[in-house]
Parts: C-alpha cells; structure tokens; sequence
C-alpha cells in the first residue's frame, strides 16, 4: 500500500461525495473507479473486504466505506479525515438548501411540484425494498422474520430499535442451536449418519422445529412488553 | 436542550441500522414523528430533495432534520447550522468507531459465527422494516388520514387517487431500462416535481 498524504484522502473523498447522488451503492461503484483502477491506493480485493464490512456494520455504507479505507490508508486521522471529507459537500448544499426551502415553503408552484414528488418516493422506497429483499434467502426463518418486524413496527408503536435487536438475538439463537443440533447428531450417530445419508434434511428439520419454539417464546415476550406499553 | 435530544435520537439512529440510507427511514420516521420534529409531509419533501442533490442519501436527510430542528432555537441561523453539525455527527460517529475496530479485527469479524448469527437475523428484520416505511410513506401520500396504529373508517375520507396514478405510472418507468440502464432516481423526481407543477399547478386538480 502507498503512503498517500492526508490532503490527497481528503480531497478525493470530497469529491467523491460532491459527485455522487443517492450514496450507498453509487457511490462504491465511484470508489472503487478512482481508488483501485486510477490511483492504485488499494486493491480490489481490499476493496471487497471493505464493502463486507461496511454492509455488516452500522450506518449508512458510503460513509463507512470511506471511513475503513481512510482508516486502511493513514490510520485513525486518515478514518476521521476521510469521513469528513466525504460528509462535507452533504453538508454544506443541503444547509445552503433548507435556507432556500424556508424562503418558498408556502409557494404554490414550490408545493404542487413537491406533490408530484412524494408520489415519486413511494417509489423510491419500493425499489430500495424490492433490492434489499433480493439478497435474502427465500426460506422459512428470514420470511417470518420480514414479516413479523413489518407487522410490529406498521401497526404498533414498539420501538424499532428493539425490533431490530431481538432479529440479532433471534438469528443468532438460531445459528448456535442449528450448530450444537449437527454436533449432537454427528456425535451420537456416526453410524446411523454412514447408513444414511438423508441424515442432513433431517437435522435442518430439526433445526426447523426446536428454533420455531425459540422464535414463539420470543414472540410472547415481545408481546408482553407491547401489553405493558 | 433540544441539541442534546438531536444527537441522541442520531446516535441511536447510526448505530442501531445496519443496511445503510433506506434502512434508517423506520427510525427516522419513528422519532420525527414521536418528538413532533417534522410534519410527515416535509418528511417526505425532504426525502425527495436528499436523494436529488450530491451526497450520501442518510446524511442528507439528517443534515436537513437537523436545520429544521436547529431553526427552533432562538439562535437563528447559526442554530440551524449547529442542529445540521450536531445530527451529521451524531449518524457518523458511531460507525466512524465501529469500523476503525472492525477493519483491524477483519478476519476474526468476517469469521466469527457470532457476527454472522446476529447479522442472520437482522437482515430480513431490516428488510421487513422497510417494507413498514414503505406502507407508511404511501399511506401519507394515498392516505393521509389514515392511522395505521389504530384504524378507523374515517382514515379512508380523503383518497388522493392521483398520486396513486403518478405513483402506479412510475413502477414501470422505475424498472425499464434504457440501453442496460435503469432510469436515474434522480430523473424520476425532476419528471414526478415537472407533473407536481402541471397537475397541481397549471391544471389545479385538487385531491
């Protein structure tokens, strides 16, 4: 890796965030362009590495795509250099923006065009959705799971934030009961498992029946705390 | 201390989304909507306008959430400003954290089956998330009487079916593509803000 000077993640970054519109995605395509194939700061494969954990971290994934390979680059001031760099164009236009916004809130053109636009977000929104779902597996445990979270936080007024964090718990409840399940069973039946070797469907059924239970009890505590409310 | 209220509520917010801009909204919309920061209909104005000008979508967003708040002081313009600084902060600084140790840790983090259990699980429940934002936000825009947290038959009063048309018309447009291109967001608000002007302004339809 290149020694590469502060100014240099800096400025590129800020480009970079002047540059690209939506974020997230856009903007990692734009990355990975101007890193990787012109400057030759990183490779792709430091590239790759840095989406997966930009994706399985929180926030929002350009900035922690900037932040890891500020942070790859110079270390901490280059992590924190390069998240400022990145944020600051935001920054500055949607300020400058909402003084604009304020002047002609009451404008009748200002909201008939703003109408036509909320139609369009819906839109938006279901792109994002339709996208996202796309990376899941279609089975049993992430369909309950979607549509558990969607009824609790459209109809009830239930935090979010515990929503999201009993599917961290739930998951990886599931994950080390689905593992000591295999363990147990390769343990207790090498013989019957070389008999046969249909075994591994019954295990995940298993798996199946003993998280469900998890999953009920869950719910019911979910519920509880939703009667407290 | 309003600033103070603004940095949690961000705080919370960058740290509890994994999935990125989209999967912030439930919480966003949650917490404007519980504090009383925003109408749902600037929610959505501002959400438009995030995702057409330069920048990370989610930081746009609360960049302008913060302006908004910020302007409820009695410190004017230098209060906005504070209130944008404060809720960028506030979203980015717990990532800024989390990646710093992550990047160090990369293949114990990317290989531990904890991590990969936890992310299991929150992965379709952020997907179900956004299924609820989308709900909500077309009830807003289709629906805006409607409570869906406790419904009743007023809710269905006022039907804005035009903004269901312009909606249902650009699905397609959104999903087509030009020369192995989808149609830029971008393009899509600036046509939806152009059909605003002559539906709501020019020809007057009212809803």
């Amino acid at each position: 890796m290149k020694k590469v000077s502060l100014w240099q993640i800096f400025i590129t970054f800020f480009k970079t965030g002047l540059f690209t519109f939506g974020g997230g995605y856009a903007m990692i395509a734009i990355l990975e362009e101007e890193l990787v194939a012109k400057k030759h700061w990183i490779t792709s494969q430091d590239m790759l590495d840095m989406l997966v954990i930009a994706e399985s971290t929180p926030g929002v994934i350009a900035v922690n795509t900037a932040t890891s390979v500020g942070f790859r680059l110079r270390g901490v001031l280059g992590a924190v250099i390069a998240t400022l760099g990145v944020v600051l164009p935001s920054f500055v236009i949607i300020c400058g923006l909402s003084f604009v916004i304020e002047l002609v809130a009451d404008n009748k053109w200002y909201q008939a065009a703003f109408k036509g636009v909320q139609a369009c977000v819906i839109v938006l929104v279901l792109n994002a959705f339709i996208k996202m779902s796309k990376n899941l597996s279609r089975d049993w445990f992430n369909a309950v799971l979607l549509l558990a979270s969607f009824a609790v936080a459209t109809l009830t007024k239930f935090n979010v934030i515990f929503v999201i964090l009993i599917g961290g718990v739930l998951g990886l409840s599931y994950k080390l009961i689905a593992e000591a399940v295999c363990k147990k069973k390769q343990k207790g039946l090498p013989l019957a498992e070389a008999d046969n070797p249909v075994d591994g469907a019954e295990t995940a059924e298993t798996d199946n029946a003993e998280s469900t239970d998890v999953k009920k009890i869950d719910e019911k505590n979910t519920q509880n705390k939703e009667d407290k409310q | 201390m309003i600033y103070l209220a603004l940095f949690w509520e961000y705080f919370k917010i960058g740290l509890f989304t994994i999935g990125g801009g989209y999967a912030m909204l439930p919480l966003v919309t949650q917490v404007v909507e519980q504090r009383g920061w925003l109408t749902s209909e600037e929610l959505l104005n501002f959400i438009g306008i995030a995702e057409s000008t330069p920048g990370p979508f989610a930081i746009n967003l609360a960049t302008f959430i913060g302006v908004k708040v910020g302007g409820t002081t009695s410190l004017g313009v230098f209060g906005s400003v504070l209130g944008a600084f404060v809720a960028t902060f506030a979203v980015v600084l717990p990532s800024l954290v989390i990646i710093i140790i992550v990047t160090k840790l990369f293949d114990k983090f990317s290989k531990s089956k904890y991590v990969q259990g936890v992310l299991y699980g929150i992965k379709p429940v952020v997907v179900g998330l956004i299924l609820s934002a989308l709900i909500t936000v077309g009830c807003q825009v289709i629906l805006p009487n409607l409570n869906l947290k406790a419904i009743d038959k007023s809710g269905f009063d006022q039907f804005n079916w035009i903004s269901l048309i312009i909606a249902a018309a650009f699905v397609p447009l959104s999903r087509i593509k030009i020369k192995g291109k989808k149609v830029h967001p971008i393009l899509m608000i600036l046509l939806s803000a152009v059909i605003g002007v002559i539906l709501f302004g020019v020809i007057n339809l009212s809803q």
